[in-house]
This record gives structure tokens, sequence and C-alpha cells, in this order.
């Protein structure tokens, strides 16, 4: 029973790992774009989440919500500003730029925040759990589950439906007939990095309710970000939700067998998925 | 005063001048076309005037307005679309979808996806089907039918009949008298010359990037043509 209970307390906190990678292959599908920025924006979020808390009204898990609107703006900004610039056929003076935000980022919360550990406080509901066909499960890391969950499909639900989700597609798919049509794709993509912003800060101000960040965790959460993206098969949905919970399981079950581990069964888990099917899980299933 | 007039344009690649010094004109409610073989400059010249291509001196004129520094997406808000070479469909959406997206240019008119469907029955029976599984023939209705759901003033349209089967390319043309009644002006790309020149009733024939020769189609014989054409004198 006890392994049953690690096992479902990995995909519990795999959900959430696929969502640390939702944001990162949103933007890599769309624009071909890989926001290196991201890994420590997801840090950046967690610490304006610490700094809102007080003032979120009814429960602090709600701080999620100015949280992502924020980053959605920042996002927006970040691309039309900046990452629209460099944009070509070359991808690395896009690499480079958002590599240089990263750090300047990170020295920049250094700075402000010292190096340790931070957490953001939800009160009761970090102790809380209950029994479930005599499994004994934390609330918090079901909720946490369920927002990823509801992440997920609303966004896949938003892309499929609606105007501005054709649009995106259609840009994702080319973006130079696409202005033939009277879409402005640097504008497009603008509102796609916002999106995944927005979701990178969920996921960022999520994990601080988990566990606990530095202002250096963001080379930790990036590289699980392209983990979820590359097990994932590169912007498939499902298949990234699938590569968060392979990559949740593993690490729980690891440290349950080795408590020195850390995430390095995790990493070799990647590894080995790579090897089998380069292109991921949605290329294993297309086979 | 011509719909559209475009004035010694000269269109570049790097150091690479592929379009060197074209002008033309197209009056409200005409149809030109631009012949010319592999190479000559053609989807350059067309790729420029869309807005696609931003490397280019010259000027491009649009219902009175100087259009050469507008981007493209603008230029199709304004009424000027263009049916890409190779058809180019978003091939993961479906071919509803694909007319849809023709829509965001947020122009109105008759072209709706109703009147599209009207126009090739085919596509009203595969508006599920995803774009990328369709057959070429079918694609070019899409692209063509994409073009249109942005009620454009004119269409320009680059080799609709490339890789097409001779009866196909017959079925697609044959769109172009009820798409010109709805008040369209259109400029065809051809390496088809016969197609072309029955298609429009003013021709340019394009040569190395620049105009070989040009005049009302019934004015132009066809071994002028051929000369233009292939660079090559007249033979007496
Ligand atoms: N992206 C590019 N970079 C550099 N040169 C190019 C590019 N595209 C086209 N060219 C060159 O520009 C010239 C004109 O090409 P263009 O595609 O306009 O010809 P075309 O008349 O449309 O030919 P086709 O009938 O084969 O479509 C050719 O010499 C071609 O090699
Ligand atoms: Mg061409």
């Amino acid at each position: 029973m006890i392994w049953v209970e690690t096992i479902v307390n990995g995909m519990l906190l795999g959900g959430l790992y696929a969502l640390v990678g939702l944001g990162l292959g949103y933007a890599f599908g769309i624009m071909k774009i890989v926001n290196v920025t991201q890994g420590d924006f997801i840090v950046a979020a967690a610490f304006l989440g610490v700094f809102l808390v007080p003032w979120t009204p009814v429960h602090p898990l709600l701080v999620i919500v100015p949280v992502a609107a924020i980053s959605f703006g920042v996002g927006i900004l970040l691309q039309w500003l900046l990452i629209n610039r460099v944009l070509g056929q070359d991808p690395i003076p896009q690499i480079l730029l958002t590599f240089g935000l990263a750090i300047v980022l990170r020295n920049g919360m250094v700075e402000l925040y010292g190096a340790n550990s931070h957490s953001i406080d939800v009160g009761e509901l970090r102790f809380m759990g209950f029994d479930f066909l005599g499994l004994r499960l934390g609330v918090l890391p079901v909720v946490i589950l369920g927002i990823a969950l509801a992440l997920f499909a609303g966004l896949h639900l938003w892309m499929r439906r609606s105007r501005m989700g054709r649009i995106i597609r259609a840009t994702a798919d080319d973006h130079q007939v696409a202005q033939l049509s009277g879409i402005n794709y640097r504008r497009v993509y603008g509102i796609a990095m916002g999106i995944a912003m927005a979701l990178s800060a969920v996921a960022g101000v999520l994990l601080a309710m988990r566990g606990s960040f530095t202002p250096y965790s963001g080379a930790d959460r990036l590289l699980i970000a392209f983990e979820v993206v590359v097990i994932g098969g590169l912007g498939s949905f499902w298949g990234m939700f699938a590569g968060g919970i392979i990559l949740g399981v593993t690490q729980l079950v690891a440290l349950k067998l080795d408590p020195s581990s850390g995430l390095m069964w995790g990493h070799l888990m990647f590894l080995l998925i790579l090897f089998l099917s380069p292109n991921g899980i949605a290329g294993m299933v297309r086979r | 005063m011509p719909l559209l007039e475009v004035e010694n344009l000269k269109v570049s690649y790097g150091d690479f001048q592929a379009v060197n010094g074209v002008s033309l004109t197209l009056d409200e409610g005409q149809t030109i076309s631009i012949i010319g073989a592999n190479g000559a400059g053609k989807s350059t010249l067309l790729n420029a005037i869309s807005g696609i291509h931003g490397q280019k001196t010259g000027t491009v004129r649009f219902a009175g307005k100087d259009i050469t520094r507008h981007r493209a997406d603008r230029i199709a808000r304004a009424g000027m679309t263009m049916v890409p070479e190779g058809r180019r469909l978003f091939g993961s959406l479906s071919v509803e979808e694909n007319l849809l997206i023709g829509a965001s240019a947020g122009r109105a008119g008759q072209w709706t996806t109703g009147a599209i469907y009207e126009l090739f029955p085919i596509l009203g029976e595969l508006r599920h089907a995803v774009a990328n599984s369709l057959s070429g023939g079918q694609q070019q209705m899409v692209a063509i039918g994409r073009a249109l759901m942005t009620n454009p003033r004119v269409l320009l349209c680059d080799e609709l009949s490339l890789g097409l089967a001779p009866t196909i390319i017959n079925d697609i043309y044959r769109c172009f008298g009820a798409i010109r009644s709805t008040g369209v002006s259109i400029v065809v790309i051809e390496q088809n010359v016969t197609q072309a020149v029955a298609a429009a009733g003013y021709a340019y024939c394009l040569l190395e990037g620049q105009v070989s020769l040009e005049g009302p189609t019934d004015m132009l014989a066809m071994d002028d043509i051929t000369a233009a054409y292939f660079g090559t004198e007249k033979t007496e």
C-alpha cells in the first residue's frame, strides 16, 4: 500500500511538473522560440506571490489570479518590446537575449532577497490530509493537481474553440501567410507569450506553496520544464501532461529507494525516454 | 485612377536583385496576368506588392494611397490579398477554420463561408476535414476561398495551376467568372501561357526581372509572347 501511496503522490507532483513545462512548451509550439527566461521567471512569480499573499482576500490560494494577470502583461511586453526585435531564421539571438534576461533577473532577486529559502504560506491547508481508499493524501497536492488539470483542459479547449485560439493555431502553422488574412503575427506572438508566462507564473506560485525556493531555483525549474516538453514531444498538450507525471512518479519512487538521489533518477528517466523515442511520447503514440 | 499602380519596383534578396524596375497598373474590375518562365521574378514581384517581401524600392499605390512600406497584414485589411504560391494552407486547421481565418481581416462583404461553399461545393462536404488531408486541387480551392474571405478589392493569384492536372486547372479557373462578378479585380501569375492569356484582358511578360512585353491579350501574337517569354529572337 505504501508503494501505491508513493505512486499516487508522484502523480500529484507530476501534474504540477507538467504545468511547469506547459508555458515553455506552449511558447515553443507556437513561435518556435525557447524562452530561457521562463525558469527564473517562475521564481520571480513566486516572490511576487509571497509579496501579494497578505493582500489576497478569501484564501491565499487565490493569489495565483493576480500573479497570472501581472505575468500575462509582462509576457506581452517582453515579446513586443524585446523578443519580436530579434525574430528571424536564426534562433541564436533570441536564445542569447532571453538567457541574458534570465541572468539579470536572477541576480536582481539575489540582490533583493539574499540566498535564503522562502515559501508561500497557505495556512493550515498545507498540513491538511484525507483518507481515500485507504491512502493518506494531502489536500494541497490534490488541489494543485486539480488546478493543473483545469489549466491544461481550459487552454486546450480555448485553443480549439475560440476565435483567438484559431488565429494562434494558424499563426503557428504559417505566420507569414497569416498576414495575408490581416493578422499581425507579432501581436499574436505577444498574446501567446503572455499566456505562456502566466502559466509559468502559476506553476511557480504553486511550487512555492508545496515546497520552498531560493533565487537560484530557476535553473532546476527550467530543467524540469525542458524535460516535460521534450518527453511530451514538443508542443503536444497531453504528451506534456504525461511527461510531467512520468517525472513526478520516477522522482518519488526513486527517493523512496535512495533518499539522497534528489532529482537524479528523474533526469535519467528523461534520457532513457529520449533514447527510446527521440520524438517523445507523442512520437511513440503516433508510430 | 487605377486601383493598383506599381511604379519602377525593384526587389532584392540581399545583394541579388530579382525584380529590376517593373511598372504595371490594374483598373477596378480588370483582370491582368503576368507570365514568365521559371525564376523570371513573378513570385518575388507579387510578394513585394502584397507586402510579404520588404526589401524593395519604387512605389506601390493601392486605391490612391502609397502602401510601399505597409506591412502585409495592413494591406490585407485595406483590401488587397494574395493566394500564395504552393497554396500554403494552415495544415493543422480544418477547411472551415482555414476559411474563417480569412475573415480575420475584418472586412464586410458578400464572401462568407456559405458563398465559398456555393462556389466550390466540394469544400462544403469537406468542411471538417483537416487541410493537409485534401488533394492538391481541393487545397487550391481552400486557398482561393481563404483569400476571398477577406473580401478583397484586389486578389493576387500566384500560379494556381502549380502541380495540378489539366482538368483540375480548368475547374479552378472556371471560378474566375463568379469572382469577377462580385467586383474583385484580379492579378494572375502563370507559367502556363494559354491559361493566363485566356483568363485576363491584359498581360505582362516578365523576363529576368523586367517586363519584356505587355499588351491587351487579344492584340498579342503567340510568336511575340514566346520570344518575350524565353528571351529569344522572334523567328521570322
Ligand atoms: N528567398 C530567396 N533568396 C534568394 N533568391 C531568391 C529567393 N527566392 C527567389 N529567389 C531568386 O529570385 C529569382 C526570381 O524568383 P521567383 O520565385 O520570383 O521566380 P518566379 O518567376 O516566381 O518562378 P516560378 O515560376 O518558378 O515560381 C530567381 O532567380 C530565384 O532564384
Ligand atoms: Mg513563383
